[in-house]
């Protein structure tokens, strides 16, 4: 791209112009990327100042390494950090295997089976993605209320799974056209069942579209705010996004507790963010522009 | 389609209840609900009186909706320059063949983007802190311009500049990295002729990258207003919308008349008109953008 106009403009003027050219596009890359991160590091190193230590000099290095934020945070009960954790866990986890699940079957089912209700259901999961998912913040609080589905462990296992499901439909469906008719033909030949089909020959064939979708959502559940706000008021049931903005409001003034509590909450996501960044993007960027 | 494979039609529909009814109860059902009681008074009581369209007519004379409503189009114009802009800009640099080390970019630039919106939104109230921030330090410390440090967010004129900084500044690198691997898909050879023909970079990347990767653009597009539209968490945690509205967007507005005032009609009206708008202007932007290339090619 780029490059080859810059190799021509570089030829044309001098070794220095090409230096210069080097530098700045490098220095330009290099504080945005940085930009990107300081905020983690900032955050890691400052977490082990005392709030007093802190509130003298924000920027500079501890100089006793004192983790008693962490202590203080993780030791108090009242603070519900472990607990938010659990829940967060658990509604992540628990929405993952289920839209995983659904985008499969539902994905499957649409992409190859002819039945009458085949494109009035593509229609609705396609109306799904369009639908503005914010516009139901209220709304879904009315109806649930009404039910008395408001304040329960499985609750936000609703929403997340319901938005969770267009996009996965329509990645397990494009992915499952790609794959050659013949090897259901021959399950079929052979007398293997419909279901026996699906989940011994179908599902090991779409691991990578199903772990793509897998990836897309796990960043979502976990950091999903608005609707566990609308919808969990009990503070036993708190996922981590609401614990950490009423520890906002506990601890207003004290930016180094704060800062333990969130690299707490961040820590899952970081830790496999940059393990595994290589994958999480790709997966990311494919459900971006395939959805 | 399969033919050669019929599956009993009960095991379809054994397979597809669950979810579609799932779907159907989180999805369309709200809707139905919020449409239904837009038409009363319902102060989250167990009073509901049918007042015809007065939610809907006091929704058109609302000046606070339509301003919250202005700062949702702001936060979208704001992020199509910000966030894409910068992110092309930043892709073209990226992909030079001067630029080292691009997947450390890479990883970092992606890092903001998977962190909560709480999060992001806690970490830039306190950059932009008036005592502890490091904004006002750098100002202070860094410039020496100690008269140019002040309470950021309290700002009601500009409120909406300092809060759709940190939106941006988290998803450029989600954008990088998408507009990243539309550009490698480009056959190299184009390139190659374009410096042949003695393009400058500038001409290179507007005029051949650019149009090439306009569908991958059209995307980020809609990604971009898409997500603004929806804008809440970070507004959330930041301002609450203040100071006094200056800062307000629409989902935040029909969360604070909905459970602040807990007037659940018109909170159900308000989503309505959220629901209505957006569509509005994901399906205009579309329908224009579509228009205006279209015009480009011919």
């Amino acid at each position: 791209m780029q490059k080859k106009a810059e190799i021509t403009a570089v030829r044309q003027t001098s070794p220095v112009g090409k230096a210069v050219g080097t530098v700045l596009i490098n220095l330009v890359l290099w504080v945005f990327s940085l930009s990107c991160i300081f905020p983690l590091v900032w955050m890691l190193y400052s977490s082990f100042k005392e709030k007093r230590v802190f509130n003298a000099d924000i920027i500079g290095l501890p100089k006793v390494w004192d983790p008693v934020n962490y202590i203080k945070i993780l030791s108090n009960k009242d603070y519900h950090l472990w607990q938010s954790m659990w829940n967060s866990l658990r509604t992540t986890g628990l929405s993952i295997i289920m839209i995983v699940l659904f985008s499969f079957i539902v994905g499957y089912i649409l992409a190859r089976i002819r039945f009458k209700l085949n494109r009035p259901l593509y229609v609705m999961f396609l109306m799904g993605m369009l639908i503005p998912i914010h516009s139901l913040l209220v709304p879904i609080y009315v109806v649930f209320k009404n039910v008395n589905l408001l304040d329960k462990w499985y609750t936000l296992l609703f929403p997340y799974v319901s938005f969770g499901l267009p996009m996965g439909i329509f990645l397990t469906e494009g992915y499952v056209k790609g794959i050659p008719v013949a090897l259901e033909e021959a399950a079929s030949i052979d007398g293997a069942a419909f279901s026996r089909t699906l989940w011994t020959i179908i599902f090991p064939l779409c691991r990578p579209i199903l772990v793509t979708i897998a990836i897309i959502q796990i960043f979502g559940c976990w950091n999903e705010f608005s609707f566990a706000l609308v919808l969990m008021n009990d503070v036993n049931l708190q996922t981590v996004p609401l614990a950490l903005t009423q520890f906002k409001g506990q601890f207003a003034s004290d930016y180094p507790k704060q800062m333990a509590a969130m690299l707490i909450t961040m820590a899952p996501i970081v830790v496999m963010y940059f393990a595994f960044n290589g994958q999480i993007i790709k997966g990311m960027v494919a459900g971006a522009v395939k959805g | 389609m399969l033919d050669s494979i019929r599956p009993k039609k009960s095991t379809i529909y054994l397979y597809l209840l669950i979810p579609v009814a799932l779907f159907v109860f989180t999805v369309f059902m709200p809707l139905v609900a919020a449409l239904f009681y837009s038409f009363f008074e319902w102060k989250s009581g167990p009073v509901k009186t049918f007042n015809g369209i007065t939610n809907y007519k006091l929704l058109f004379a609302d000046t606070t909706f339509w301003a919250s409503f202005g700062h949702n189009l702001y936060l979208v114009l704001a992020c199509i320059i910000g966030q894409i802009g910068i992110a092309f800009i930043l892709v073209l640099f990226a992909n030079s063949r001067l630029a080292r080390c691009q997947t450390i970019h890479r990883t970092f630039g992606f890092f903001p983007s998977t962190i909560s919106a709480v999060c992001i939104g806690m970490i830039w109230t306190m950059i932009y802190h008036n005592k502890y921030g490091i904004l006002n330090w750098f100002i202070i410390n860094v410039l020496g311009r100690p008269e140019l440090a002040q309470v950021w967010l309290n700002d009601s004129a500009h409120v909406m500049l300092y809060v759709s900084i940190p939106l941006i500044w988290q998803y450029i690198g989600y954008y990088m990295v998408i507009m990243f691997s539309a550009i490698a898909g480009i056959d190299k050879s184009i390139f190659e002729s374009a410096e042949i023909d003695g393009a400058n970079g500038y001409q290179t990347a507007i005029h051949i990258t650019l149009p090439l990767i306009r569908n991958t653009m059209l995307v980020c597009l809609t990604l971009c207003i898409a997500g603004n539209m929806k804008a809440f968490d970070n507004i959330y945690t930041m301002t609450r919308g203040g100071p006094g509205t200056a800062s307000m967007v629409m989902a935040m507005y029909g969360y604070k008349v909905s459970f602040e005032q807990t007037n659940l009609g018109y909170g159900s009206t308000i989503s309505v008109a959220i629901f209505v708008l957006s569509l509005a202007v994901i399906g205009g932007s579309q329908w224009l953008v579509k228009r205006a290339t279209r015009g480009l090619e011919a």
